[in-house]
């Protein structure tokens, strides 16, 4: 909302700088985007405001959606006369820069008003006034012009004038292009058409609701007037309306249609029942003013239900008690008489009439604000809620994804956060097309479908790095996943070049599937949960071969691998290197946590034996067979089975391979001997000579 | 022999001596110069001896001071070349070490994790949502009924279609943090002292200062004595604690239409030092905070009643504090994960 300081000026006196003037309504609730000072401000020649030439400004505020009455000169004013205790100026029928021209209620004024639809349409004034249609004094297009009006014409712009002045919106329809002379307030008929101010052909539904003439429609109700009753320069005589619709209809007609004018802003968020007369009033004074024409005796006005004056009680004790202050009673009174409303006493505090232009204070505490607002907060003492019970416990997810967090930056990936919404094509290379959750209105085609799956973003991250010359990328990422069957928590990781840390000692080593499967564990680990990987059922984006779906409870719960090289391409990274990626279902792994306390074992009182073997085998027997063999070979004094080496070459024939165990046997009652361990180790070649033809090297 | 000679011998030997690399060139010069025999200083003494009588006492003086020199410089250079000479098994300290590959935390994470400790330490108990929401707990509940005009401030992303959701089928991405506030009253009965950290959405372009995607903490206090002195009082410290410094707080009247009445909360600017600059409008303030005293219109859709119960609740967006804190100009950063701008944050 763009005010002209002198404009406030003509209906509260005081005289401080604009800027100064800003930052106190913006302290008030309202708050000042900028302060302009146009060179080209015509000063109003009847202004009784000594305005010093050169010092006027452009004050433009936002308006919060609860306030429509404050968009308008009068409402900002009356809030400036509160804050500094000063009187407000009213417009009145005597004369003057603030005129009314009284009108009398009289229905033979040369048009017919049929209001039909009430509910749609609670109020509806309407003037006659014989026009000269010319251009505005230069003050007053000067005025328009300032609060970002283009003027018109002398008829239109006083209307625009009066919206901007005391938040009244107005249309001026020519008479003579109303046929029958009669103005209709009702919904529109199915597949009717408007071509609106604008130009624009718009076709209405039954549930919009429009001024018609005994014809057609002249106006969308609340929002634009018509091309066909415009005020042109021929006009000779116009009806001005002046009402009040419903905000509910308005809003909706005003979204449906994507028009969304200085009028629709106003009544969407509730216009002052109380004014539609008194704007007729100003607007024929404004017109006689200027000498743009000259009211008829009378107006109409259509109010069938006339609302009764809101009244609410505000206790003194309330106030306190949500303020954290008492506010002494002279201030309360002060306050609200000074914005409008009327406090009278009442054994617990005030009776308070609520007046029609403040819609936004329907009960006790939009008081208690109107009171704290303009007493001012920074006069609140600050003060500490007591504390009376202990804060229940955080939510558990928050602890567990601390602990996955700190697994991850220990293995030396760093934290990416990434979009929830990503593009359609590639959350289809990670998830059933139908259980893809696409957004109903996106932004764009980047962000069209909830992510069924962590790594898209990652892999979006991973080449954005790449793409700046960065070769080993690490990145994980905590979050959400969204799909058909609702939401779920997962972490994911992805893993581009070195393994390690870069050194100048040593030889580089690239990222393979065991660096993610040992993170994989950690990760298993730190959520007391045991995860076992399975080699079938894996998800299409991972490569056959090395791959792993990762079961917690025997429960699929994620999966680890390499990236298949076609979604390498997708991602914008070059296919014939080797990405290591890894997701977990966080919920999932809940549900299979050990929950069992920790208790500590005690340490071994006894030494242990350890001893290696090295055994040829089918180069395709899975390490996990080997190890169960040997546990069901060997007696319960073996504690841990170690592989510390696979080799595949020179002095092992084709086919097999060469498998190096550390096996550590121990027993909680005694020293073992090495006779004993000698003979556990014959029964465990023996028996991996049995199942697996397993030759000793 | 002359004094000029002298001067010769001592520039002649400063010249070698620059080259001597190892001991040996370091005995091979001393044999040179100082050498029993045919040391050069030696033979220059010898000549003294034979050298006019009045001049006999300058010249000899001469000679004795370029030997003690040289015997000096030798000494000094003997001492440089045995500390050049490494013990044993050493290495060269000045090498990089093996770092540990420890990785970074997300900038929006260590921002979360303070604001979640400051709270934590002022008795709020830390909840999380859900992230897509169902209509009624977005905004019905919290006094913004179908068509209100609040719901332009929040511009929503819609589901295509419904999924599971929390006790209602899930229909948009939620617009803030303050479902959970619904969802925490509809299951538990005061006192309340929650605060809920989360991700939001809007529908707003990608640009220097918006993302579709940000974070909020959203805070409720509800009990029978909650003033807004108490909200001024809880917030004020919050900022003081989160910005290291006893910056200035600023509490003005605003609009939410689940609060009444509605607080924005500000702190001077910390590009200026609240004097005025571009960044706050030449105000000296920054919006930080939007808060106020939970509307009645909220505890009756939750079961509280308004008349026992007052309550303050306040959002604060995770992103605007990391842009403030650390100085950054462009939102995307956030979310762009390049690691050149990760690893700039503590490990």
């Amino acid at each position: 909302m763009k005010i002209l300081a002198s404009w406030l000026r003509e209906f509260v006196d005081v005289a401080v700088p604009p800027e100064e003037l800003g930052q106190a309504l913006s302290m008030r609730g309202f708050e000042l985007a900028s302060v302009d000072r146009p060179s080209s401000i015509v000063d109003r020649p009847s202004s009784i405001v000594g305005q010093p030439s050169g010092s006027d400004a452009v004050l433009d505020f936002e308006i919060t959606a609860n306030r429509p009455d404050a968009l308008s000169v009068l409402g900002l004013a009356r809030e400036t006369a509160t804050i500094y205790s000063t009187p407000l100026r009213y417009l009145a029928t005597n004369g003057g820069p603030l005129a009314l021209k009284a009108l009398e209620k009289k229905e033979a004024i040369g048009v017919a008003v049929t209001l039909e639809a009430p509910d749609l349409c609670p109020r509806y004034a309407a003037a006659v006034v014989d026009v000269t249609v010319g251009p505005s004094p230069a003050w007053l297009a000067s005025r328009l012009q300032a609060a970002g009006v283009r003027p018109v014409n002398n008829v239109v712009d006083v209307t625009n004038y009066v919206l901007l002045e005391i938040g009244q919106p107005m249309h001026a329809f020519d008479l003579a292009r109303l046929a029958g002379s009669a103005l209709r307030i009702r919904r529109a008929t199915k597949g009717e058409t408007i071509r609106t101010l604008d130009g624009t052909d718009r076709v209405l539904t039954p549930d919009m609701l429009v001024i018609a003439d005994a014809e057609k429609t002249q106006a969308v109700a609340g929002v634009m007037g018509g091309g066909h009753s415009e005020v042109s320069a021929a006009t000779k005589t116009v009806v001005l309306e002046s009402a009040c619709f419903n905000p509910k209809s308005v809003r909706l007609t005003s979204k449906r249609l994507g028009l969304k004018t200085e009028a629709s802003a106003r009544f969407e968020r509730g216009a002052d029942i109380g004014a539609p007369v008194n704007g007729l009033e100003r607007a024929a004074a404004l017109l006689e003013e200027i000498g743009a024409g000259r009211v008829r005796a009378g107006c109409i006005d259509r109010y069938p239900s006339p609302a009764d004056a809101r009244r609410l009680v505000l206790r003194r004790a309330r106030l306190a008690r949500v303020l954290g202050q008492a506010v002494p009673d002279s201030d309360v009174e002060r306050i609200l008489s000074s914005l409008g409303f009327a406090p009278a006493t009442h054994q617990d505090g005030w009776s308070i009439t609520v007046p029609t232009f403040r819609v936004d204070v329907s009960r006790e505490i939009d008081l208690v604000e109107e009171v704290g607002r303009h007493y001012g907060y920074d006069r609140l003492p600050a003060t500490f809620p007591a504390l009376d019970s202990l804060p229940g416990r955080p939510d558990a997810r928050i602890a567990r994804d601390r602990v996955v967090r700190r697994v991850l930056l220990a293995a030396g990936l760093s934290e990416a956060l990434t979009f929830t919404f990503i593009d359609a094509p590639m959350a289809a290379h990670f998830s059933d097309g139908s259980a893809i959750v696409p957004i109903g209105n996106p932004l764009s085609a980047q962000f069209a479908v909830l992510r069924p799956s962590l790594l898209p973003g990652l892999l979006t991250a991973v080449a954005h790095n790449r793409h700046r010359q960065r070769q080993d990328v690490r990145l994980f990422e905590i979050g959400s996943r969204v799909t058909r069957a609702g939401e779920s928590r997962g972490v994911a990781l992805a893993w581009i070049g070195e393994a390690g840390m870069s050194h100048w000692s040593g030889a580089r080593r690239n990222a393979d599937f065991f660096d993610v499967k040992g993170v994989v564990e950690g990760i298993g680990e730190a959520l007391q949960t045991t995860f076992t990987f399975k080699a079938d059922h894996l998800p299409p984006y991972l490569q056959q071969g090395r791959a792993a779906v990762v079961l917690a409870n025997a429960r699929p719960a994620g999966s680890v691998g390499m990236l298949s090289s076609a979604i390498m391409a997708a991602a914008g990274l070059a296919a014939n290197e080797d990405i290591y990626v890894a997701e977990l279902d966080l919920d999932a792994i809940e549900g299979a946590r050990d929950a069992t306390p920790l208790t500590v074992k005690p340490l071994p009182r006894y030494p242990s034996i350890a001893r290696d073997i090295s055994i040829v085998v089918d180069s395709t027997l899975p390490a996990e067979t080997v190890r169960g063999t040997i546990r069901l070979s060997a007696p319960g004094t073996l504690v841990t089975i170690r592989e510390f080496d696979r080799y595949q070459g020179k002095g092992v024939p084709d086919g097999r391979v060469s498998l190096s165990l550390r096996l550590t046997f121990r027993s909680s009652e005694r020293t073992l001997t090495d006779a004993e361990v000698d003979a556990a180790m014959k029964a465990i070649l023996g028996a991996l000579h049995d199942a697996h033809n397993a030759v000793q090297r | 022999m002359t004094d000029a000679d002298i001067a010769q011998l001592r520039t002649e030997f400063q010249q070698e001596l620059a080259r001597v690399a190892s001991e040996s060139d370091l005995q091979a010069i001393r044999d040179k110069y100082l050498g029993r025999k045919s040391g050069a200083v030696t033979a220059l003494m010898k000549a003294v001896s034979t050298a006019p009588a009045d001049l006999k006492p300058v010249l000899g003086k001469l000679a004795n001071e370029l030997k003690q020199e040289l015997e000096a410089l030798l000494a000094e250079k003997k001492a440089l070349l045995g500390a050049s000479k490494a013990p044993v098994g050493a290495v060269d300290i000045s090498l990089p070490g093996r770092t540990p590959p420890i990785g970074h935390q997300h900038p929006l994470t260590i921002v979360r994790e303070q604001i979640e400790g400051i709270f934590t330490r002022m008795g709020y108990q830390v909840l999380e949502g859900p992230e897509v929401e169902d209509d009624y707990h977005n905004f019905e509940a919290l006094n913004m009924p179908a068509e209100h005009p609040a719901r332009d401030m929040q511009d929503t992303l819609y589901l295509d279609g419904e999924i599971p959701g929390q006790g209602r089928p899930a229909t948009l991405l939620r617009t803030h943090t303050s479902p959970m506030q619904i969802r925490y009253m509809e299951t538990h009965q005061p006192p309340v002292r929650i605060i809920v950290p989360g991700k939001v959405y809007r529908r707003d372009d990608l640009d220097l200062t918006h993302t579709p995607m940000f974070q909020q903490v959203e805070g409720l206090v509800v009990g029978e004595r909650i003033t807004l002195a108490d909200l001024k009082g809880t917030l004020t410290t919050f900022l003081h604690e989160l910005f290291e410094n006893r910056t200035q707080v600023l509490f003005r009247p605003s609009f939410f239409p689940y609060t009444e009445p509605s607080v924005e909360v500000f702190i001077g600017c910390v590009f200026c030092g609240a004097k005025g600059c571009p960044v706050c409008k030449r105000t000296g303030w920054l919006e930080i905070l939007g808060s106020g005293m939970v509307h009645p219109r909220v505890f009756e859709a939750v079961g509280y009643d308004p008349e026992r119960y007052t309550g303050f609740a306040f959002g604060v967006g995770i992103e605007r504090v990391a842009l403030l804190k650390y100085g950054v100009d462009d939102i995307r950063l956030f979310y762009e994960n390049d690691l050149r701008f990760l690893e700039q944050f503590p490990l």
